[in-house]
């Protein structure tokens, strides 16, 4: 008898994730890999290794995406729910640990904070413009040092005596981390003063004004490294929980709610779309002079999408382009 | 005939009302319902780095009227403390150093003819028909702009209202005279009903209130009010230039959105002016409050001076009178995708906000 699993696939601006649950919301599979250049190739491959551990055991009964590229990847693999990243990842963290009151989420590119009251989301924010005390700062200075993220994980939990580095820019951060390093200080010192400095700045920035109240849970790519925990609990004085799932969050968010969606015939594409090349490409409406730029997701050679355009009216139209600009 | 040009700022859906206001002036009109980036681009290249998007984009509109050889503009001109009181001068400086000759009128608190009148100089009989034609037509599109609101959030099928609304505003346009155009607002609720809806929906009731250029620009609002109708949520705009007007022209002082008003229910929170749209921002979200709305969105371009003034003020009326608020700034670089994100969630919270209280 074959069990019935709801997938979710949330697909960030560093790591595509895929969680399968079961209908009681026990986790089947999960998966964490780095997007690269193709958000549709790592989905592929993803699904592909769901399929792989899984086997047919497991039907897809119902399919919700999240993340920056919900959209896309909704269209592509055929999801019931799109659901935004930041209400899937509250989700994952209220089913987990229902009396949590704040969540920090820290991911790729963005870090927000939520918060919770008796179990319903109330306030939430987001980081604008600056990516300062993201994931993506620290892949670049381990980058720079020559060391992997998880080795800069464990040096900076190694730390005796941190030093002070600025956190309110990256790119001051950086001057100021060689800076550091040609005064003579330790390695392990200047990594976790850097943790600091980025939990610093997320504290001052997106979570200026909201009130945190314990019990916090961590989460997202970030919640891994140990130096950031640390600087955590050291400069909030309250242990961050680190929940079960804590780097597929999103995705296991997102499955949650699709298993909760109601879901009675899903439009999930099937396991095959992994084996096809599906490719998009894009072009400029000349219709009126906002000039949209139109996405259209091409599978095996046929047209599945178009989207893009502010008056919707290309939306579900999946006229080959050649015909369609003949019939103009 | 060689008309002259007058480049009128960009209002919305208002500007086709303002179009119609300036035939009187035998000149004919030169607007745009709402910007395309083409003319944002022209506004940001030409104009200080700092300055708020709506002068980037008012800026932006004259320079393209002044490349397509338009020679009049017109402005409004504010009072008080917020910076576009001195927008009109810079703009002219900004369009003199690039060589166009393009010449701004202000229009405001001006007297009882101000200089766009005088110069153009119509007989009183034609002014007076432009006036009443042109206040039809707004008081017209706020009509239509309320009934989109409301049948947005429940209609069937995604983008029946825009489409049924962007008719409905060719056509507005098309009508000229007094009659037609009272022909026309008869039509409205006939538009309107033939869109299916899902009628047994309660849809969120959110208001819409900040700074009126983002307000009414669906470009520089990257299109809120269709994002928000979409996620199924009544939106207000509460820019609505009839009652803006009649506060203008102060023949609003009973009604319950005149100034007065307006200052009575804001006063424990806001003592003294901030300019801009700061008193209607405070006072519309008490009201909302009280009256049990959802949630509130307050919009504002980055740097706005009146509208950051209020925002703590906003953040302190949203704990005590327990309404969630929520922030944004826009700017030339607002990106859509992290727009939509961040509306959704809020959306989100507002639902389970309602299912928690059991409503």
């Amino acid at each position: 008898m074959k069990t019935a699993g709801y997938l979710g696939l949330d697909v960030g601006s560093i790591s595509t994730n895929l969680v399968i649950v079961d209908a009681a919301g026990t986790v089947l599979h999960e998966t964490y890999r780095r997007v690269g250049g193709s958000p549709i190739a790592s989905v592929q491959s993803a699904l592909l290794d769901a399929q792989a551990v899984l086997g047919e055991s497991v039907q897809i009964a119902g399919v919700c995406t999240t993340g920056s590229g919900r959209n896309l990847i909704g269209a592509v693999v055929g999801a019931d729910v799109v659901k935004n990243e930041i209400s899937a990842h509250a989700h994952a963290a209220i089913h987990l640990h229902p009396e949590v009151q704040t969540i920090f989420e820290i991911g790729g590119q963005d870090s927000k904070v939520t918060l919770v009251r008796d179990g319903v989301v109330v306030d939430f924010a987001m980081n604008l413009v600056c990516a300062a005390g993201t994931g993506s700062f620290l892949d670049s200075q381990a980058i720079r040092l020559g060391i992997t993220i998880p080795d800069l994980s464990e040096r900076a939990a190694q730390s005796t005596a941190p030093t002070s580095i600025a956190g309110r820019c990256t790119v001051f951060a950086e001057s100021d981390m060689i800076h550091k390093q040609q005064t003579g200080h330790r390695q392990e010192d200047i990594l976790m003063g850097l943790c600091h400095a980025m939990v610093r700045n997320f504290l001052s920035n997106v979570c200026a004004g909201k009130e945190i109240l314990a019990p916090v849970v961590l989460q997202g790519g970030v919640s891994a490294n140990l130096g950031i925990r640390r600087a955590f609990s050291e400069i909030l004085k309250i242990d961050p929980i680190i929940p079960k799932h804590n780097m597929v969050m999103g995705a296991y968010g997102a499955a949650l709610i699709a298993s909760k969606a109601g879901i009675r015939q899903t439009i999930f594409r099937g396991y095959d779309l992994c084996l096809r090349a599906i490719f998009t490409q894009s072009f400029g409406c000349t219709d009126c002079p906002n000039l949209c730029e139109i996405v259209e997701i091409v599978d095996a050679g046929r047209l599945i999408s178009r989207s893009g355009g502010r008056c919707r009216k290309w939306e579900g139209d999946t006229t080959p382009s050649k015909e369609k600009i003949e019939s103009k | 005939m060689n008309m002259p040009q007058l480049a009128i700022e960009p209002w919305g859906n208002y500007s086709l009302a303002l179009a119609a206001s300036v035939e009187c002036l035998h000149v004919r009109p030169w607007t745009h319902t709402c910007t395309t980036p083409e003319i944002l681009k022209l506004g940001v290249e030409a104009s200080p780095e700092f300055s708020c998007l709506s002068f980037k984009v008012t800026t932006g509109h004259f320079i393209k009227a002044a490349m397509e050889g338009v020679e009049y503009g017109v402005m409004v001109n504010s009072q008080g403390t917020c910076r576009l009181r001195y927008y009109r001068m810079l703009q002219q400086k900004l369009l003199k150093e690039r060589g166009f000759n393009l010449f701004i009128f202000g229009l405001g608190y001006d007297g009882i003819k101000p200089p766009l009148i005088r110069h153009f100089d119509p007989t009183m009989n034609d002014f007076l028909r432009c006036c009443f034609r042109a206040r039809l037509k707004v008081l017209t599109i706020d009509e239509l702009e309320t009934a989109a609101w409301t049948r947005r959030a429940v209609e069937q099928r995604p983008g029946d209202t825009t489409r049924v609304m962007n008719t409905a505003l060719r056509d507005l346009d098309q009508a000229r005279t007094v009659p037609e155009i009272a022909a026309f607002r008869k039509t409205i609720p006939a538009r309107f009903n033939q869109i299916p809806v899902h009628a047994d929906r309660r849809p969120l009731k959110v208001a819409l209130l900040g700074e009126a250029t983002i307000l009414r620009n669906s470009f520089l609002n990257q299109n809120i009010e269709e994002v928000l109708g979409g996620l199924g949520v009544e939106v207000r705009n509460f820019f609505l230039l009839g009652e803006e007007m009649r506060n203008i022209f102060n023949i609003g002082l009973w009604s319950k959105n005149g100034r007065s008003a307006l200052r009575r229910l804001a006063k424990p929170y806001l003592g003294t002016p901030v300019g801009g749209h700061a008193l209607t921002s405070v006072a519309h979200t008490v009201r909302c409050a009280q009256e049990g709305w959802d949630g509130v969105i307050h919009v504002s371009p980055a740097g706005c001076m009146p509208e950051i003034s209020v925002r703590p003020v906003l953040r302190k009326i949203s704990q005590d009178m327990d309404i969630p608020v929520y922030e944004c700034s826009f700017d030339e670089h607002t990106s859509q995708v992290g727009m939509i994100t961040r509306l959704e969630a809020f959306v989100d919270v507002l639902t389970g906000r309602r299912r928690k209280k059991g409503l």
